[in-house]
């Protein structure tokens, strides 16, 4: 997720809270079979090209 | 930039052989139930009960009407991630019963509210909803995330709670909120994040996306 929110445009991506938000829903979910969780995050649109460049360019170095 | 983006290592990619029409469909026709017939109960919770489980301060949902409280269907609390200011303008992807809309109404009043949603029912609920609690500072527009109807760099704020997954091209729909917002401009989403592999095949089935 953290690429695809970088690649838009963004930075600062951050996830601040998880929790099951499925979990007694009235019917059965598929949820729990893929671990899914709710989420809050933020992030920023960069102001610049050249801060969404080094955003860009860390996230690389992360993947790699 | 697209094609750019598209490169970058770990990005979402369109899902080959999705059926967009059959998916945006299934989705108005869950929703419009939800917006509809609240109390059938779905795979996934809804209502007041909810918005306490997100950490939905209950002074937030005062004035709101109980029925559209019942059809809200969230995932998360984009209000828990940062506060909104007064004066400023806020877009709601994927607004449905418009109960983010209202509450991010009166917090930046008299800053302005955009509610964009592709269900034509949830939007007359939220539309009723307006009315009934007197905001005059949201504006509530149909539209699809890929298309948003609003201009370029309009947004201080773009929210959404629990549309995202539900992007096709969840790429495509982050650009857009990209596009609208101002450099600078803040997102703040609840959504989901699935932490075991779905196939190829599984990305291709509707009826995983409802749920």
């Amino acid at each position: 997720m953290t690429a695809t929110v970088v690649a838009a445009g963004f930075v600062g991506f951050e996830i601040t809270w998880r929790a099951d938000v499925f979990g007694g829903a009235p019917q059965a979910s598929s949820a729990a079979q893929f671990g899914t969780v709710g989420i809050n995050f933020r992030a920023r649109k960069a102001r610049t090209s050249e801060e969404w460049n080094a955003a860009v360019e860390e996230l690389s170095c992360a993947v790699a | 930039m697209t094609e750019i983006s598209r490169s970058i290592p770990g990005t979402a990619q369109p899902v080959d052989g999705l059926d967009i029409d059959a998916l945006r469909h299934a989705i108005q026709e869950e929703y419009s139930t939800v917006a509809t017939t609240p109390e059938q109960g779905f795979h996934f919770h809804t209502g007041r009960p909810l918005a306490r489980l997100l950490g939905y301060d209950d002074r937030w949902l005062d004035g709101v009407p109980e029925a559209t409280i019942a059809s809200f269907a969230g995932t998360g609390n984009p209000f828990a991630v940062g506060e909104l200011q007064p004066g400023e303008c806020v877009l709601d992807v994927g607004c449905g019963a418009g109960i983010d809309s209202i509450i991010a109404a009166r917090m930046v009043a008299p800053g302005e509210v955009v509610g964009v949603d592709m269900t034509p029912a949830m939007l007359e609920r939220a539309r009723a909803s307006a009315r009934e609690t007197g905001v005059t500072n949201l504006d509530l527009r149909l539209g699809f995330a890929e298309q948003l109807p609003v201009g370029d760099e309009w947004a201080d704020v773009v929210i959404s709670n629990g549309v995202m997954n539900l992007f096709p091209d969840k790429l495509a729909g982050l650009q857009e909120m990209a596009r609208v917002l101002k450099p600078g401009g803040r997102l703040q989403i609840g959504d989901i994040l699935v932490s075991k592999t779905v196939s190829q095949k599984d990305k291709r089935n509707v009826d995983l996306w409802k749920g």
